[in-house]
């Protein structure tokens, strides 16, 4: 791959990016969330176009107008998100879509993959339903959906983040089979002794831009934290001189179970104070949503307490949260925060229906619940066409200043906020982030995630960082340092 | 104003002009006998508010769930099972007091019928459509049983309870036979200016239909969707189930097999045409009961009934259609 651009709109994704593979090897792809992995992939299996840059296999130009023809051309895909239907059976998985003519040949089918799943050392039941296979098995039977179609080029995207180190070991295993049987892998992962311990060569990627291609001997975890997080240093203001106040948010041996069975968060702990905005780093699926929706209170942990305000809350429901003074910015607006079909007034009370002044006893206050919704609109300069009007009339960046200043507005105790300012500009980060430092100024505190570590820096106090379900905690005097923190974000500590 | 709502009014008047063709009858006369049947006479308007009285409370029933975001098709259950609990009572007592008992035990058993299918969605995510179809046929079928057994009124051929005492009967607030004003009608009246204003105006009506819009977001709001949905099915029943017992104190005067002649359904047709109001239920029940009583005429003077089903089912096409528009984003 070539000078590989991608725009989307006005953001430039991948600017002039390379790289090179050599066949029957590893070769891993790292770098942020947003580093442009992903879209320099999907580029090269056909799901999306480049704007401009070649690519060639085997030396051979190609241009895949769909993914179809990618992988045609033996160029296949493993996404963090299996194509798995689990009411299907394994073996109907494993043909669907590469069927091979209109009618079904199923013993023909299972013999191919039976051959396939031993050259690979698998063993599958092929008459069980898919929502038998555990993450591995799920993970081993997307390879062999590749094999089914004569992939030569696999591209795994994040294949170890819901594996036990057992079955990452085992995986690993199979590529090597794979590429010593001449197919070529390419990882893309955000784990360095991954990288370190199976692959050839890593290239690094930061901000959309090539910046690094190495050979795996040549370099250490440490470097290549430090490119994949860049050198840069952003100014740190210092730290609050005011002394911390009383523990608002304490997490103790947090366990919950993911949606895999797997350990989604082992054994968690985390202490946030009054008047502190800590910042929760990390790349995507390290544990964060579990973390989010276990102290929101829609999710029950396994094990492990949650206090907020310094009263356990562990078997407390959402509504007695919110009661205590838990205020939250879901990170998905649209499914967890609003209301498409209501009115923004009606909208401004989802949350807080259930307190003063919005309600009075069971009797919703409309005349309170139009005020509040005017100063909601109001708080960030939402622009809207009314507050009679759906909440669907808004812009994504609209709806986020008032989903952002619902939260903020009614005398917030413990501010959960994911990805605040999403789809927002500089300005209206800022603003948020201000307001979110007034309302912690005032006795509050907050626990923000964010996949932009640089926004973390440049609002929190300190920073935790999250890896494979754990949080780890960066060394004192260190609670801003980048390096530090980009260290831990991807397990190189 | 897109053209693809009145291009929607034009072809179904035409599908409706093929039909009428096709059955060899004048549309004029059709029409003319339509309306002349449910409303011509002060005794056709009167036979049509009969039919409009259960379909308004049933229709309210099926509302109730639908702003919870549930479809309970099992109304016609309900309503058989409320019908039959509520007969049972007041052939015990009579009286005024029976009347409140039977009302209270028919809304019981309405809401224990619904409670189920309640339960199997909120908790184990099963689809109450399936649940409710198969809860009515066990309602039709097990009430059909009692009446032909242990409720049977020994001096009756057919399967049918004994005539509940006059005593138990809701009063007329207006009679002139054949003109006859039932007060279930102003008491269903006062049901709908009720569920507007629970809807509109408490906390739980506003928690209700945050479940019904998107119950992710109102998890997140302190909303616990699998009680709501509970609750909603089970209320929603319990109207079905006094709809039924108040359909026997009112017009019936006893219980008999195939005691419903499809109200539950058509209920159904009512609440999706209200749209998004619980007032809307008055308007639409009433069209519904004029299509069934001038359906009857109808069907006198020749014309197949069927046809003011097609009709029906044509008008709650349009609204889906204006009811579910995309929203322009402005801001």
């Amino acid at each position: 791959m070539q000078g590989i651009t991608k725009r989307f709109g006005a953001v430039t994704a991948l600017d002039s990016v390379s790289l090179e593979v050599a066949p029957g090897t590893i070769h891993a792809v790292v770098g942020e969330n947003g580093a442009g992995k992903t879209t320099l992939m999907r580029v090269l299996y056909g799901a999306i176009r480049q704007d401009e840059g070649t690519l060639e296999i085997g030396g051979k130009p190609v241009r895949f107008a769909n993914s179809a023809e990618a992988i045609r051309a033996g160029v296949g895909m493993v996404s963090q998100h299996y194509g798995i239907i689990p009411a299907l059976s394994n073996l109907q998985n494993l043909i669907l879509g590469a069927e091979g003519g209109p009618v079904l040949n199923l013993r023909e089918a299972e013999a191919r993959a039976e051959s396939l799943a031993r050259r690979m050392g698998f063993k599958f039941d092929w008459h069980q339903d898919a929502t038998e296979l555990s993450p591995a098995g799920a993970q081993k039977l997307e390879i062999l959906k590749l094999l089914w179609r004569e992939a030569r080029i696999m591209i795994l995207d994040e294949p170890t983040a819901m594996l036990s180190p057992a079955d990452s070991d085992a995986l690993f295993g199979s590529m090597r089979q794979l590429t010593v049987e001449g197919a070529t892998v390419i990882l893309v992962t955000h784990r360095l002794p991954e990288v370190m311990e199976h692959c050839a060569r890593v290239t690094v990627l930061r901000g959309g831009k090539w910046v690094a291609d190495k050979a795996v001997t040549d370099t250490n975890p440490t470097d290549l934290a430090q490119l994949i997080v860049g050198g840069a240093l952003v100014a740190h203001e210092p730290p609050p001189a005011r002394p911390p106040g009383e523990a608002v948010l304490s997490v103790q041996g947090l366990v919950v179970r993911g949606e895999r069975g797997n350990d989604a968060l082992k054994q968690v702990s985390l202490e946030v104070r009054q008047g502190e905005i800590v910042g929760i780093a990390g790349v995507d699926g390290s544990g964060q949503r579990e973390l989010f929706h276990a102290v929101a209170g829609v999710s029950r942990p396994v094990s492990g307490t949650v206090g907020i305000g310094g009263a356990d809350a562990t078997k407390a429901s959402p509504a007695e949260r919110l009661r205590g003074g838990l205020r939250v910015i879901p990170e998905d607006r649209h499914a967890e925060a609003v209301i498409e079909d209501w009115t923004l007034e009606e909208n401004s009370a989802l949350g807080l229906q259930r307190l003063a002044p919005l309600a009075k006893g069971g009797a919703v206050d409309t005349g309170a619940r139009a005020n509040w919704a005017k100063a909601v609109a109001e708080r960030f300069k939402t622009k809207h066409g009314g507050l009679n009007m759906p909440m669907a009339s808004l812009s994504g960046g609209n709806q986020q200043r008032f989903v952002a200043a619902r939260a903020l507005e009614m005398d917030p105790k413990l501010i959960l906020a994911f990805q605040p300012a999403r789809g927002l500009d500089l300005k209206g980060t800022a603003d948020i982030y201000q307001a979110i430092r007034e309302k912690c100024d005032a006795g509050a505190a907050a626990v923000v995630v964010s996949f932009d570590l640089d926004e973390l820096l440049e609002h929190c106090d300190r920073i935790v960082a999250m890896n494979n379900g754990q949080i780890h905690f960066p060394p004192p005097g260190q609670e801003k340092d980048r390096d530090a923190i980009g260290r831990l974000m991807v397990g190189a500590a | 104003m897109n053209w693809r709502l009145p291009a929607l009014i034009v072809g179904i008047l035409a599908v409706l002009f093929v039909a009428l063709t096709l059955a060899k009858v004048n549309p004029i006369d059709v029409v003319t006998t339509l309306l002349k049947g449910s409303l011509g006479t002060p005794a056709a308007i009167s036979a049509t508010l009969r039919e409009t009285t259960p379909l308004l409370i049933l229709g309210l029933a099926v509302f109730l769930a639908l702003r919870a975001g549930l479809f309970n098709i099992g109304a016609e259950g309900q309503f058989v099972v409320g019908a039959l609990a509520g007969t049972a009572v007041i052939l015990r007592i009579p009286g005024p007091a029976g009347i409140v008992l039977g009302m209270l035990f028919g809304a019981l058993f309405g809401a224990l019928w619904a409670l189920p299918a309640g339960w199997i969605k909120a908790y184990r995510n099963g689809h109450e459509v399936i649940t409710t179809i198969m809860l009515n046929n066990v309602a039709a079928l097990m009430t059909t049983a009692l009446v032909a057994g242990p409720f049977k009124d020994p001096k009756q051929g057919s399967p049918t309870t004994a005539v509940i005492d006059p005593s138990s009967r809701i009063p007329n607030l207006y009679s002139n036979p054949p003109v006859n004003l039932n007060a279930t009608l102003l008491l269903g009246l006062l049901m709908a200016l009720g569920l507007a204003y629970w809807l509109r105006k408490t906390v739980a009506g506003y928690e209700l239909q945050a479940v019904g819009a998107n119950s992710t977001a109102a998890r997140f709001a302190g909303v616990d969707p699998r009680r709501v949905t509970l609750r909603a099915m089970s209320a929603s029943g319990g109207i079905a189930g006094l709809a039924g017992a108040l359909q026997v104190m009112a017009f019936e005067g006893r219980f008999y097999a195939n005691f419903s002649p499809g109200y539950g359904f058509n209920a159904l047709g009512v609440a999706l045409l209200a749209g998004g109001n619980p007032l809307g239920v008055l308007p639409a029940s009433f069209l519904f009961g004029m299509l069934e009583k001038g359906g009857t005429s109808m069907q006198i003077s020749g014309v197949p009934k069927g046809l003011t089903t097609v009709l029906l089912g044509m008008l709650i096409l349009i609204a889906a259609a204006i009811r579910y528009r995309r929203v322009r984003v402005v801001a």
